[in-house]
């Protein structure tokens, strides 16, 4: 393991080392980066001719050039690099305060919508395999399809200048006439019965219970006014963790007699983690990413130890489940807390809490849980329209494995062994589907970096989209670098993640 | 360590697997040649593939759809010098009527004086967004072309002859791909811009928009050169130019069209991308993107500026995608449609 | 069900009345193909009885696979399935899945054709076999796992310990297959369906998979539902036949009836058509004499007698290491010599080398040492152009039919084009020698305009055969020429290869697993194992009186589709296995 680790960062050095090159002599080759003075016939032509020319040592041809730009990196590798400057801009700037001013909040975007995506994509792509040729897989199928034709720039626009708007307007006032409450449970109703399928007497339950559901909630979440201030409570994460341990114990281990110690271990560990959640109450207000962590773990850590306690022979399984259970709860508080926040966040936006430009509201001011929820909800729009592309063809992609994989010998085999439909595709059809799906991650990445070039456009971020966009209409080769520079890495990395991830995923592969 | 890919090979195997159930196999016993000597009409690869494609609606819906849409960008406003229908030039500003609103109407069906409206110095809305559909498709198809012929070319130089030769080409192609697309596109665009128009933009984005098929073109390549029909060529002789353009290319052709279908409506996307970015088409040329991009400002007011050339990028997108679903379908049949 | 494809039932069939495990009546099965439904079995009817071993046999197409699977709802979804199947007299076609899920891997166990792939790759085959007693008992993991080291002992896993947390990738193929069976008989099934369960093996291999099912049965007392190609493999194991064709029927019985008195004409030709080791020899030891004795073929090279068509002399021949994978030395220091008009028969298992040796001779892979000789003339460390002339004197027939041909080139293109390239024909006068050599192999001429997917697997190979011969070579390497057909078709596949080859007297390397079609066609045999050549002799002396004890094995291995006499060869396989124990590695 730490043998092909050390291996792939030599040829990701390598690689990286060759695609800087490659894109320097592009940028270099793009334009002069002395168009715009020599037009100019300003006093102090000559001097400001001569002072970018220093900078970026354009008397010394391309190659050279690069050389120098590489001594310029090289410098922030060298520990204790105090001059170290990524190189200088047009106006004679060190480049590298801009991209640590630039690299989080764009790093934010990518990593949000690409887990997001991934998820997405992959839970749907499954059930369409499970459902091939229903109405959902074909209503899917089409929604890819417009996802692959949409220009990501025309949506982004059409997000920020209709939803953001309209929703908060709506926030502003929440409020629906109660046709507009039918018609929102209906076309919940018709979603849920069309993924959940089956005969047509099971649609309509579903269709019923759903919809009904969907209007008692919303009815009783806007007569108590929730949307102005929305909480969860204590309550709330344990019944919602309640029902999501049991919904995990129903997928991973089933709900058979010998597995019901599982279900029961579950139970226990959501309640044991809202009891935890409830005792670190005191922490909350004054919580900083240390702090977090540390319940975070200790919420896991008891589910965990339920798992071991209750899980009799199944201790593992149980164990591993508790766990899970745990980081639900995590969730869950984290999601709660950040609604607490909500009427803090509102109030300091101005009444518009959806934002369209930056990414984040200047001076905030705010504890953790602000902090974050304003971030989380700069992140909202730009990243659904970056994740469009990505999650349309995660979808596609693992429908087409996981059909592969339902239909290889193994599959059958399993049936014939008298497995449950829940074990052959849990166990034997989920895990060989994603193998394939680990190389997609790493080249989606890099199409996700160039999304969020032109998201950050729209949103009027000031990421390294930006960064790279004014640097080249200005034809300045350094900032545009900067972001090669760290695009390069971040696809290596992740390329070596997702083959350390292959490796894990499939026991035909070995490290070394 | 990433050479062993299960799934193609289940592929093969369930379709072998499939044929063995289905099938009645003739050669059981086989039957005399004489009995069959009567020349029968042989259904053609071809004709197959064609039928398949065909029966394809979503397919024939986005065919159908591209053709109006090509047939009314280029018919409106005429190519180059020869005139078209429309009588209006993009590039003249007219009165305002009805403060710029579009004056299409489908029931009853009428264009009106300024169907998709006017822009705000009273500009034909229609013919510039047919100026710019002319424009964006004529750049996607330069880019398929392209960056087809340059993926196909070195997937299979790399896949038949292995060796440094695949080590230096994927190499590179590996190094390519670490880099975003729109990001090189928008350099090597930049760089186009300052020397010639829309065509050397297209050849350019050409150039940097190969390596995924590339990497499908090798993979192929990889597989078919150990098919032993390969090896019967090369035992007798058969010089390597024509087996890679004579034995294997034919087999990889399907492959080829889908790619270079898909490519094409990712390069319209590309395209206009670029151009809203300001590193596509320069005025006074015009595209989907770039009409976007100038009106972006005034969608407020006017959001018809917005609202026509998206459309249209959306609809020659998915039309095309439809139809490279198609053709896939129609060329590899392995997972064919079957209602239970 | 039509009747009269259906075989009436011999008298006795029914002679003593014992319920049936398994009976099954009526049984179709059709598939739903671009909007048609296809039959693929109609009417099929079967009785196992406790403790019976029941054969169902049949060629592709047959629907003898579908049909079992169709027992236990195991078809894909475009398949329908009508008639009855009574496991114990209770039905199992059209009952609710969870019922049917309890029947499957607890009272039926299924062993599938490919070891291969029939596991899943990312669980351990521990895991996999314990997660059926899980399903079906109550009982804790630990229990479940000690009963999995049990019976991997009883599959005769080595190391059954450390077994069970290896992957499949881990185990050879005749271990998986033992996996798979031992996951057939984990909860002790009554009735054990075992679909081509020796197919994808090696001979060898395959009789040992074979004793441990017969002696499995005896043991544990459970039907066996056999479902084979391989009349060898019938021989061996099952006290009844069923013989399907076409999705019906044709003849049903008990085996010894059925082998010697078959008496529908389908059996009977199915019969005649397997290669029987050991017949060719006993029958016509005669017509070896007008062929080159062994002494005139190994002394006969430098001076006086004929120029060998082919001579190997200490060839080694390496697969290059790619990275960090160090080089394969696939054949290691094998000499032999082929007389012209020869037929030499090189004999072997898998990754023995036998194909890679075939594939040297016609210079698709290089050699590493030594030297290969056609007609005189040093094939090592020649240049492409040099080689061009020299190609003309060798040609090779592939093994699969499905792949040695271009799909996208029509019959005519791919038999002309060695013609082409090496005579220029062109036109009319490319057409007449293209249509020559359809005649040669048997094929209308209108074949000429076909494309492959629309030949048979027979035809195809004799298309494959027409191409190798179109330039008259002085030798040809047919590379298991006849493994990928159906028996039938490899009778006829091998008549037309022999009657060639008389014609036109080409030397021949005829490569293949199966000593019984060996012994048909060539005079002498090689064997090779693990890249060496171990024994060549005249084919008498090899199969009558092999000295080595691999070949003796390898003899001894090879089921013969005679029941008696596949009884005493199990005899005396078990009596060479005893003897050359220590040989076994």
């Amino acid at each position: 393991m730490l043998v092909f680790v050390a291996r792939r960062l030599v040829v990701s050095f390598f690689i990286v080392l060759a695609s800087t090159a490659l894109m320097y002599v592009l940028v270099a080759l793009s334009g002069n980066p002395l168009q715009r003075l020599l037009e100019y016939n300003g006093p102090g032509r000559a001097e400001r001719i001569a002072a970018r020319t220093r900078a970026l040592n354009l008397d010394v041809p391309v190659p050279g050039r690069y050389v120098l730009w590489l001594q310029d990196v090289g410098r922030c590798i060298v520990p204790g690099g105090d001059d170290c400057t990524m190189g200088l801009d047009a106006q004679s700037r060190p480049v590298l305060p801009q991209l640590q001013s630039a690299i989080g909040s764009t790093l934010r975007l990518v990593i949000a919508a690409t887990v997001l995506a991934l998820l997405l994509g992959v839970i749907t792509g499954i059930v369409t395999a499970l459902r091939q040729y229903s109405t959902f897989d074909y209503g899917v199928t089409l929604i890819a399809f417009l996802c692959f034709s949409l220009p990501l720039f025309w949506v982004s626009t059409l997000l920020k200048q209709y939803v953001a708007i309209d929703l908060n307007s709506w926030l502003a006032n929440p409020e629906m006439t109660y046709a507009a409450l039918l018609g929102v449970a209906l076309i919940a109703g018709l979603i849920w019965a069309v993924v959940i399928g089956g005969e047509r007497r099971t649609r309509l339950i579903v269709f019923g219970v759903s919809a009904v559901a969907t209007f008692t909630t919303l009815f009783v979440l806007l007569t108590t006014n929730w949307f102005r201030r929305p909480t969860m409570g204590l309550l709330g994460i344990l019944l919602i963790g309640l029902v999501m341990a049991f919904l995990w114990a129903a997928l991973f281990a089933g709900l058979r007699p010998r597995t019901r110690r599982v279900l029961y271990s579950a139970l226990a560990a959501a309640a044991a983690g809202t009891v935890v959640v409830a005792l670190a109450g005191p922490l909350m207000r004054s919580m900083t990413w240390w702090s977090f962590i540390a319940v975070s773990l200790v919420i896991i850590g008891v589910g965990v130890a339920a798992g071991l306690v209750g899980g009799g022979h199944v201790k593992r399984l149980a164990a591993q489940i508790g766990g899970l259970v745990g980081v639900t709860v995590v969730v869950l508080m984290a999601i709660d807390q950040m609604l607490g926040a909500y009427p803090y966040v509102y109030r300091r936006t101005g009444g518009r809490p959806i934002p369209t430009t930056g990414s984040e509201t200047p001076n905030l001011d705010g504890n953790f849980w602000q902090t974050n929820l304003d971030l989380a909800l700069h992140l909202l729009l730009p990243t659904l329209a970056i994740m469009l592309i990505s999650f349309a063809s995660y979808t596609r992609y693992t429908r087409a494995s996981m059909l592969d994989v339902l239909n290889q010998d193994y599959v059958r085999t399993a049936r014939a062994k008298g497995l449950n439909e829940r074990t052959v595709i849990v166990r034997h059809s989920f895990r060989n589907a994603l193998i394939p799906l680990a190389t997609l991650v790493a080249f989606d990445f890099a199409g996700v970096l160039g999304g969020a070039v032109v998201t950050e456009t729209v949103f009027g971020w000031s990421g390294m989209g930006l960064m790279f966009q004014r640097g080249l209409t200005n034809v300045d080769p350094n900032p545009v670098m900067a972001f090669f520079l760290v695009t390069a890495v971040a696809t290596v990395v992740f390329n070596m993640i997702a083959d350390i991830a292959y490796a894990y995923l499939d026991p035909r592969i070995r490290l070394s | 360590m990433t050479d062993q890919r299960p799934s193609s090979e289940g592929h093969e195997r369930i379709e072998a697997q499939m044929e063995r159930l289905v099938a009645t196999d003739t050669d059981v016993l086989e039957v005399e040649p004489a009995a069959t000597a009567i020349p029968v009409a042989a259904r053609s690869s071809a004709r197959t593939i064609v039928n398949r494609f065909v029966r394809h609606r979503a397919a024939m819906g986005g065919l159908v759809a591209l053709v109006l849409i090509v047939l009314l960008v280029f018919s409106s406003i005429g190519i180059g010098p020869i005139p078209g229908w429309w009588p209006l030039d993009y590039r003249v500003p007219q009165a305002i009527l009805n403060g710029g609103k579009p004056t299409l109407q489908l029931w009853p069906f009428s264009l009106g004086a300024h169907p998709f409206g006017q822009d705000n110095i009273g500009r034909d809305y229609f013919a510039l967004v047919m100026a710019g559909a002319q424009q964006s498709i004529i750049i996607a198809f330069l880019v398929g072309v392209i960056g087809s012929a340059i993926g196909t070319v070195i997937g299979a130089l790399a896949g038949y002859f292995r060796g440094w030769t695949e080590s230096v080409l994927m190499r590179i192609t590996d190094v390519i791909i670490t880099i975003p697309l729109v990001a090189i596109a928008a350099v090597v665009a930049k760089g186009a811009n300052g020397r010639g128009g829309v065509w050397l933009l297209g050849l350019f984005l050409g150039f940097v928009t190969w390596t995924g098929l590339a990497r499908i073109v090798r993979g192929e390549f990889l597989s078919l050169r150990e098919k032993e029909f390969v090896d019967a060529a090369r035992s007798v002789g058969v010089p390597s130019g024509r087996i890679i353009f004579r034995h294997i290319l034919p087999n990889t052709i399907g492959v080829i069209i889908v790619s270079a279908t898909l490519a094409m409506s990712s390069a319209i996307l590309l395209e206009s991308a670029l151009s809203f970015l300001g590193f596509g088409v320069q005025p006074p040329n015009t595209s989907l993107g770039q009409l976007i991009n100038n009106y972006r400002s005034a969608m407020g007011p006017r959001p018809w500026l917005f609202w026509w050339p998206g459309l249209f990028i959306v609809a020659i997108a998915l039309a095309v995608n439809f139809i490279g679903d198609g053709l896939r379908d129609a060329f590899d049949p392995r997972q064919n449609r079957q209602k239970a | 069900m039509t009747s009269t494809t259906d075989a009436t039932p011999p008298a006795g069939w029914e002679d003593q009345y014992v319920e049936p495990i398994l009976e099954v009546t009526g049984l179709g099965v059709d598939f739903r193909v671009d909007g048609e439904w296809v039959m693929a079995s109609e009417g099929v009817d079967l009785r196992i009885r406790p403790g019976e071993v029941l054969a169902l046999v049949g060629e592709s197409g047959s629907g003898k696979s579908v049909s079992s699977m169709a027992i236990l709802g195991l078809l894909p979804g475009n398949a329908r399935v009508t008639g009855s199947a009574k496991l114990r007299g209770k039905e199992l076609i059209g009952i609710p899945k969870p019922q049917l899920r309890a029947v499957r891997g607890n009272d039926i166990g299924l062993i599938f054709q490919e070891p291969m792939t029939a596991l899943n790759p990312v669980l351990t085959v521990g895991f996999q076999v314990a997660e059926i007693i899980l399903s079906h008992q109550n009982v804790t993991p630990q229990e479940a796992r000690d009963r999995v080291v049990e019976l991997f002992r009883l599959v005769d896993l080595p190391n059954p310990e450390a077994k069970v947390d290896a992957y499949p990738h881990q185990l050879s193929g005749g271990q998986r297959q033992r996996v798979m069976i031992a996951m057939a008989i984990a909860c002790d099934p009554v009735l054990l369906i075992a679909d081509e369960p020796t197919t994808a093996l090696d001979v060898t291999v395959q009789a040992e998979i074979l004793d441990l099912l017969r002696d499995l049965h005896r043991r544990l007392d459970s039907a066996i539902l056999l479902i084979t190609h391989d009349m060898g493999v019938v021989a061996d194991l099952a006290d009844d036949v069923v013989v399907m064709r076409d999705g019906h029927v044709v003849e049903r019985g008990p085996i010894r009836q059925l082998f010697s008195q078959p008496q529908q004409e389908y059996t009977r030709d199915l019969l005649a058509a397997v290669p029987h080791l050991g017949a060719d020899i006993a029958a016509g030891a005669l017509s070896v004499q007008d062929r080159p004795t062994e002494d005139e073929v190994v002394t006969g090279a430098p001076d006086g007698g004929p120029t060998p068509a082919l001579e190997l002399e200490h060839v080694s021949i390496e697969y290059p290491g790619r990275g960090r994978t160090p080089a394969f030395r696939a054949v290691d220091d094998v000499s032999l010599a082929i007389a012209p008009g020869e037929v030499v028969g090189l004999v072997g298992e898998s990754g023995s080398g036998k194909t890679t040796v075939g594939r040297a001779v016609v210079s698709l892979l290089p050699v590493a040492e030594g030297a290969i000789r056609v007609g005189g003339t040093n094939l090592a460390g020649l240049s492409r152009r040099e080689l061009l002339p020299l190609r003309r004197r060798s040609a090779i027939v592939f093994q699969d039919p499905g792949s040695s041909l271009n799909p996208r080139m029509t019959i005519g293109e791919s038999i002309g084009e060695p013609l082409f390239l090496h005579e220029k024909l062109r036109k009319e006068a490319l057409n007449r020698r293209v249509e020559a050599l359809l005649d040669q192999v048997k094929l209308p001429h209108a074949y000429r305009n076909r494309y492959p997917h629309e030949l048979s697997g027979g035809q195809r190979q004799r298309v494959g055969i027409a191409r190798a011969l179109s330039l008259r070579p002085q030798l040809l390497v047919a590379d298991e020429p006849t493994s990928a057909l159906d028996v039938s078709v490899q009778a006829h596949v091998l008549e037309l290869f022999q009657e060639l080859q008389r014609e036109q007297g080409f030397a021949c390397l005829f490569i293949s697993h199966d000593l019984a079609v060996v012994e048909i066609l060539s005079s002498r045999i090689a064997v090779m194992r693990n890249g060496r050549l171990v024994e060549q002799g005249s084919r008498e002396d090899v199969l009558l009186n092999p000295q080595d004890p691999y070949t003796r094995r390898l003899i001894a291995a090879a089921p013969v589709p005679d029941p008696d006499e596949q009884g005493a060869r199990r005899a005396e396989r078990a009596r060479v296995l005893a003897a050359g124990a220590g040989d076994k590695d």
